[in-house]
């Protein structure tokens, strides 16, 4: 699997910062995530940084649940701790993940039809490590919000 | 871009029931889904067979957001109402979509290098689809669940008098509370002066320190003290002789209960204020 998606792996990781400058930049003007507008850019930067540090080892984990399990539910105390709604958190991830393939996309790294084969396996191994995540976010927010006395309806 | 994903939509529709089989026995048995496992298969089917059938408009349409959330908003709302978790009615709509790849994978739908690159533009628009419903499901959860949470306090709230008007509801809650005080004292006088007895009156003031606890929470503990402090006083002025042990055993039990019931609003009061923040 390793062969496929080095080229992806290799661009999130060596433009990091930049791909997170962008990120920070849409989400911050994103309808769908007004929380993130009052926060600074530095901090926001900060987390998506970190998301695409760590994307080589989610990505090429055997155990890839695990792997997202334990990132995902850091990134979720987080995001609860800083009042920022479930919807939110969860659009923003998602907004993270679609820069990179724009970055992908701009940077012109998949174009030979070889090339297209291995955006779709990138792309495939790229949605399940989010199917999970959203999972684990969902969940732990609702173990957070879960009070000693106060069982949330039906989160 | 009807063209190029023509085959993927014709097979979603023309296998819909197929692919809804696969699914319900894969949610039936997932250990992600548990909540699932004890439905009715036809109604999973059901549910299933829905979306499989309305993929080619949502696909399709020039307004993917809107289509979608006219959708995946009754889909939040039907298993909202079935009590499956937020984390579950989320996964168990993942797998409906990697069962549309399974089985177009199964049916080597796409072959050649012309396909490929359908079949990652196909992905590529089933996952903007999807990214919508993540995001609109799990709004509608967090509206869903701010609504129940109010309805659920709905009777304590209309006790606590908030919300629009803050300053005249304010000015009458300290309105009434002077005036129940005002009874208390003359009741207090009427009994331990003119009648020489301190009996069953002092069980309407818990009238108003359970008030003055639900609307301003440890300041109302206040309201306790001083009607503790006005029984004790008028028993010591007014029945002298009489033993003053019951009178002290309610001035602490007034306490008491205006403190337990502060510290239960305080808890709801995080309670409102958690999902509220949470969920707007």
């Amino acid at each position: 699997m390793k062969a496929y998606a080095t080229k992806l792996i290799d661009l999130t990781e060596s433009h990091a910062e930049k791909i997170a400058g962008q990120w920070a930049r849409d989400v911050k003007t994103n309808v769908k995530t007004p929380s993130y507008r009052g926060v600074s850019d530095e901090k926001i930067i900060l987390q998506a940084a970190e998301f695409y540090r760590h994307f080589r080892e989610m990505f090429f984990h055997d155990a890839p649940y695990e792997q997202a399990e334990k990132f995902f539910e850091g990134y979720t105390e987080e995001r609860y701790r800083e009042g920022i709604p479930l919807h939110e958190a969860v659009y923003a991830l998602i907004l993270m993940r679609r820069h990179i393939w724009l970055y992908a996309e701009f940077q012109a790294i998949f174009i030979t039809a070889m090339e297209h084969r291995q955006a779709v396996e990138s792309l495939s191994r790229t949605i399940l490590m989010f199917d999970y995540a959203m999972y684990v976010i969902t969940r732990k927010y609702r173990d957070l919000m879960k009070l000693e006395w106060f069982e949330p309806p039906n989160t | 871009m009807k063209a190029y994903a023509t085959k993927l939509i014709d097979l979603t529709e023309r296998k819909a029931g197929d692919m809804a089989k696969r699914w319900a026995a894969d949610v039936k048995k997932n250990h992600r889904t548990p909540s699932y496992h004890g439905l009715p298969e036809d109604r999973m089917i059901e549910q299933a067979i829905s979306f499989y059938t309305n993929f080619r408009q949502m696909f399709f349409t020039e307004n993917p957001y809107d289509t979608a959330k006219a959708f995946f908003t009754k889909y939040a709302e039907a298993r909202y109402r079935e009590k499956i978790p937020l984390q579950e009615a989320l996964y168990a709509l993942i797998l409906m979509r990697r069962h549309m790849w399974l089985y177009a994978e199964f049916q080597a739908t796409f072959i050649t290098s012309i396909e490929q690159q359908q079949a990652a533009e196909s992905l590529n628009r089933t996952i903007l689809m999807f990214d919508y419903a993540t995001y609109q499901i799990t709004e509608k959860y967090q509206e869903l669940i701010s609504r129940d949470v109010d309805r659920k306090l709905g009777a304590v709230k209309t006790i606590m008098m908030e919300g629009a008007g803050g300053g005249k509801k304010g000015a009458f809650k300290a309105g009434l509370m002077g005036v129940l005080l005002l009874i208390a004292c003359v009741l207090t006088y009427y009994y331990h002066a003119t009648l020489g007895k301190g009996v069953i009156f002092t069980h309407l003031f818990y009238i108003p320190i359970i008030l003055a606890s639900i609307w301003w929470r440890k300041k109302g503990v206040l309201v306790a003290l001083f009607l503790g402090v006005l029984i004790i006083l008028s028993h010591a002025f007014f029945l002298e002789g009489a033993p003053l042990n019951d009178d002290i055993v309610r001035a602490v039990m007034f306490v008491v209960i205006g403190f337990v019931v502060a510290r239960l609003m305080e808890g709801l009061k995080k309670v409102e204020d958690l999902y509220k923040t949470l969920s707007t």
